[in-house]
Order: structure tokens, then sequence, then C-alpha cells
């Protein structure tokens, strides 16, 4: 008899591990490196260890913008998982034909580019052209004025941009659930209405946290939306970055405030973590 | 301020890498959008007329982002370009820690055509940029709101704009100099940092009156252009190509002046064709080649008015008689990172 080989697979989970490791950890090691440097203005930055970089998260207005995007991205994730959700449920209730449509639909929306969303919504809400006009022209609202920048229009940019995302990372399990539960549920006397509150949201309690995590981490990275349509009240840590690391060619600070944020995140992961473990325990 | 129109972010890294192939090639990157497109079409083609050299045009992302790439295939030992296109920020930085090859004047005559000051020199003598041209920030205002031209930079402040003004959110814009101008008696006031702040609160009266405070300039002129903004700071040059368009837009030279930004041709250190791009640059000293620039591209000349050809109006249309407003590029870079984040806490905070 013959044995299997087994090293397939490992092999195959090896390189997968190199290739983590050269493309991500080594990048990152870098990024630590130089959030040690020192900048230079005259020139570009020299090799050095200070903490300098670091000091400047805690004592000026960087705290209040990392503070800032962890809450709108925290909310933002929150939206989109709250919205996406009851569509995907009603989408996989539909017949095939309707669901192929909508699956279309949500994959053609990924295609796009963050810019080109951000161009489309600036244009649905300038005053010129978008809602507001429609609603001066249906009688709604006698002075319009446009919608953006703002933080509204920057939170429907950010939802727009994670809700197919989330939609198809939802619809295989809500698709595939077991529908006799809900069924059992309304037979034993669960008024429909609260069959969703009751069935729906403790079966995918689990998924529907790691989503919302997955989100927050992903709206934590969104560059272009906050520029384009919010106020700069509303720009977050990416943005500041950004401006610091290509706009003033200042790497050491862009870098050290990244490494923050990274911190942040993690720190902010792991406690949710630990938090919805101990739930369900 | 930056020069890239549009999202341009990192695209030319990957056309220039392979440059240095063949010694009759020269890759000349430049802003990309409407800059790098009009040179590549009108100006290099009779260059190579000339030289039998060709010119292979490249995009080049905003003016830090560019240096940042540069550095990095500076420590590679390659060059993205044979010759950049850079502002005098951008040129000093590089200068400082040697990102830029040395040539000689002697090498280009056309050069001496130049405006004075217009050939920068190292501490040792050599030359290492050459004047390539220089631009316009202006009071831009759409017509269908604001039909008078504005005569002063103080109307920036009054009320009448209904909260839909558009400013730059980069310190080195010019609207710093042009507050001091206006209110501070000159730029001489950004010279301590106590001045500095007193002209950064100046500017923070700005705010209610501002909706947009943009980095990228194609979103600044679609909403000019369509009346979703009335008036800010804006290319002169560009906004004299929508007029052409028909568009309800205006550039005005306020009384104390326009902002005027330099241009600089530098040769990355590594290029392998040097000798080359000394006669483009030759080429691009000319009277001849900057007025068809002008003509072109809407930039104003680096050469003296009086010898090149340009009619009153040609000129008219590219700059003003007004004594500009000059960025004061050594205290932003003496300021660097403090001046960077007052203005940006100013505006985001």
């Amino acid at each position: 008899m013959m044995r299997t080989p087994t090293y397939g697979p490992r092999l195959i989970g090896g390189a997968a591990f190199g290739v983590m490791a050269i493309f991500f950890v080594i990048p990152l090691i870098f990024m630590i490196v130089v959030s040690f440097y020192q900048p230079d203005p005259m020139g570009f930055y020299k090799v050095d260890f200070v903490w300098e970089n670091y000091g400047k998260f805690f004592s000026s207005f960087y705290y209040t913008v990392s503070l800032r995007s962890l809450y709108s991205s925290a909310l933002g994730a929150v939206l989109v998982v709250a919205l996406a959700f009851p569509l995907v449920l009603f989408v996989s209730d539909l017949g095939r034909k309707w669901q192929l449509f909508w699956i279309i639909l949500l994959l053609s929306l990924m295609c796009l580019s963050e810019v080109i969303m951000g161009f489309a919504w600036l244009i649905l809400m300038s005053e010129s052209a978008g809602i507001p006009r429609l609603l001066e022209w249906v009688g709604l609202w006698d002075n319009p004025r446009s919608l953006s920048p703002s933080f509204g229009a920057m939170m429907i940019g950010l939802v727009f941009l994670g809700f197919s995302i989330v939609s198809l990372i939802l619809y295989p399990a809500v698709a595939r659930r077991d529908r006799s539960i809900e069924e059992a549920a309304i037979t034993l006397g669960t008024p429909p209405a609260m069959v969703f509150y009751k069935v729906l949201l403790p079966t995918f309690r689990t998924s529907l946290i790691s989503v919302t995590l997955t989100m927050f981490v992903y709206l934590l990275g969104v560059f272009v939306m906050p520029t384009m349509l919010g106020r700069p009240q509303d720009w977050t840590m990416t943005v500041i970055i950004s401006d610091k690391a290509l706009g003033d060619a200042n790497l050491p600070l862009g870098a050290a405030l990244a490494v923050v944020m990274l911190i942040v995140t993690v720190i902010v992961l792991i406690a949710s973590a630990l938090l919805t473990q101990r739930r369900t325990a | 301020m930056t020069r890239a129109h549009y999202l341009i972010t990192t695209t030319a890294m990957t056309f220039g890498l392979t440059s240095a192939a063949f010694a009759q090639e020269l890759t000349v990157s430049a802003w990309g959008g409407f800059f790098e497109e009009t040179l590549a079409a009108e100006i290099y083609p009779l260059f190579t007329a000339e030289t039998g050299i060709e010119v292979k045009s490249i995009a080049q992302p905003e003016d830090s982002a560019w240096m940042t790439q540069l550095m990095a295939a500076a420590r590679a030992k390659q060059a993205p370009a044979d010759l950049s296109l850079v502002v005098d920020e951008v040129l000093i930085r590089g200068n400082e820690v040697g990102l830029w090859a040395e040539l000689d004047p002697a090498n280009m005559p056309g050069t001496a055509n130049l405006t004075d000051g217009y050939v920068q020199m190292n501490d040792s003598g050599k030359a290492f940029a050459v004047g390539a041209l220089a631009f316009y920030t202006t009071f831009v205002t759409n017509t269908d709101y604001a039909a008078e031209a504005p005569a002063s930079w103080a109307e920036l402040w009054e009320p009448k704009w209904d909260g839909k003004l558009g400013i730059v959110t980069t310190p080195n814009s010019g609207l710093l100099e042009v507050t001091a101008t206006t209110f501070f008696d000159g730029v001489e006031v950004l010279e301590t940092r106590d001045g500095i702040e007193q002209v950064i609160a100046k500017i923070a009266e700005l705010k209610p009156q501002v909706s947009l405070w943009y980095r990228d300039e194609g979103q600044f002129q679609q909403s000019l252009e369509s009346g979703e903004l009335n008036a800010g700071l804006y290319y002169h040059d560009v906004t004299m190509l929508s007029i052409w368009d028909g568009l309800p837009v205006a550039s005005t030279f306020p009384k104390e002046g326009g902002i005027v930004s330099d241009a600089y041709w530098v040769v990355p250190r590594d290029s392998e064709n040097i000798a080359a791009a000394e006669q483009f640059l030759d080429f691009m000293s000319r009277p001849e080649t900057q007025a068809l620039m002008a003509r072109t591209m809407g930039i104003f000349p680096v050469v003296p008015r009086e010898s090149t050809d340009l009619t009153d109006e040609e000129f008219a249309a590219v700059g003003s008689e007004i004594t500009p407003i000059r960025v004061q590029t050594h205290i932003h870079l003496r300021e660097g990172d403090w001046l960077e984040t007052k203005y940006q806490e100013m505006i985001a905070q």
C-alpha cells in the first residue's frame, strides 16, 4: 500500500509563510527602524535612534486625530454590517436568478476604484447636479446646499466602500443556514418579527462580530473617502500619515505614527477577541 | 505647492528604470497631466528634430512623493529619469543630500539667456539645476457667482463667498506669504515663529468660509467650474485653459501680486546621459522655446520678456507686471515640521 505524500500541502503552506515574511514582516521591520531615525528638513533623514517621533504623537493633535479615526472606523464598521446583514438575509431568500443578480451587482461594485466611487458621491451630493438639486426640484428644499464635505458624506462613502465586501463575506453562511430553526421558532409561537432578534442574530453573532472587526481594520486604512468627502475635522490618521510621509517627505514621523496606529489597532482587536470569548464561555 | 494634476501616485517609477539603455534616448519626467502631455506633444518633438535624440516622456507624481522615489532610486544607483522637473524646495533638499548630477554651463550656452539666478550653483561652483519655467497661483473665481474680479487678496476674508472657498491644504501654497503681504506689510513677519503664528491665526479666520481644503487639484477645478465653489487659490495656467474652453471662471492678479513659483530641471546623479541632458537644457533655455511654452502651456517664461517675441496680449495671458509674491522656501525648509504641524492643526482641529 502506498502512503499518501503529505509534504505537498506543507510545501504550499511554507511558501505562503515565506511570502508573508518577505512582503509583510520585512517592510514592517523596516518601518519600525525608520520610525527611530532623525528627520532632516534640509535633506531627508539621518540614521539615528531617537524617541522624538513618538514623543510628537503624545504632545500634539495626532492624539486627537487617532481617537477620531478609531471612532469613525468603528461607527462605519457597525453601520456597514447593520445594513449589509439584513440585505444578505433578504437576498438569500430570493429565487436562484435574483440571488445571482445581486451577487454580480455586489461583485461589480467591488471592481470600482475608491477614487471613482468618491467622485460619483461627490457629484451625487453636489448642489449643482445631485440630490440637493433634486430635492429643490421636487420642492422639498428651498435653498439647496452641497452635502459634502461633511461627516455624514464621509460615512456614506465608507459604508459604500465596505458594503459589498461585508455582504459577500456573510452571504455563503447565511444562504446555507438551517431554515428549520426559524420555522420551529415560529411554530413554537415566536412572532415572525421577533425571529430576526431571537434566532438569526444569536446564530450569526460570532460571524457578525468578526466581520465587524475586519471592517473596522479595513476602514482605518481608507484614504480617499476622508480626503474627498470629509471635512478637515474628519480627516483620519491615514490622511495625516500620508501627508507627513509623502507630502512633507518626513518618513520617520510618518512611520512612527503608523507604528502607534498599528499598536492601537492590535490592542483593540485583542480586547474585543477576549471580550467575545468570555461571553461565549 | 504640489503640481501633480489629479491623483497620480506611483506609476512613474515603473516606467523609468530602464532609461539608461540607449545613449540617444532621454527619459524626461514632468508633473503628470496637462504639463507632461503638452511638453511631450509640443516641445520635445522639436528637440528631437534638431538633435536626433529621442525623448521618452514620463509622468511624475507630486513633488515630495517624487523626491522620496528619487531618494530610494539613488540608493539603488538608479535614475528613474534623466531629467526631472522639480520645485525649488525639492531642488534644495535634493542638493543637500547629493541627489543631483553636476552640469557644465559651458556645454549649455543657451542657459546664458535665462534671467539671473536661474542657473543654480552648488558650493563648489558647479551647476546642478537649470530654470525650466515659472507659474503663477492666483485668485480664481467663478464668474456666475462673482461677476466682479477681486481687487485685493483681502477680499478672501470678506463674508461674501457664502462659505464656498477652496484653499490648498499644504502650508507651501503661498497663502502664508499672501496673508503676510496683505495684512502684515510683507513677508518679513514670517522670519520669526511668533510672526508665523500671527499669520496662521489670520488664515484661521478664513475657516468658516472654506468648504474645501484641497490636496487634489482635479477636485478643486471641477468644483469651481460647476459653481460648487465660488472662489479660491489655483493655478493661473490651468484656469486660462478653462477660460478658453468657455467655462465661467476667471483668474485675477490682485493688487498685492500673484504667487509665483519656479520650477527647475535637474539631472538625477545616476543618469548615464548627462551630455544629452545638457543638450536638452541648452534647447529648453532658448527664448524661442520659452515663448513656445508660454503659448502652449500658459507658463511664465524664465528668460527676460524682451528676449522673446511674445506680444503684449500673449504676455498678459501668462503673467502680470505686478511684482509677484514669492513663496519663502527658506522659511518653509527651516521651520519644516514645526510649521507643517501648526498649519495642519489650524486646519484640522
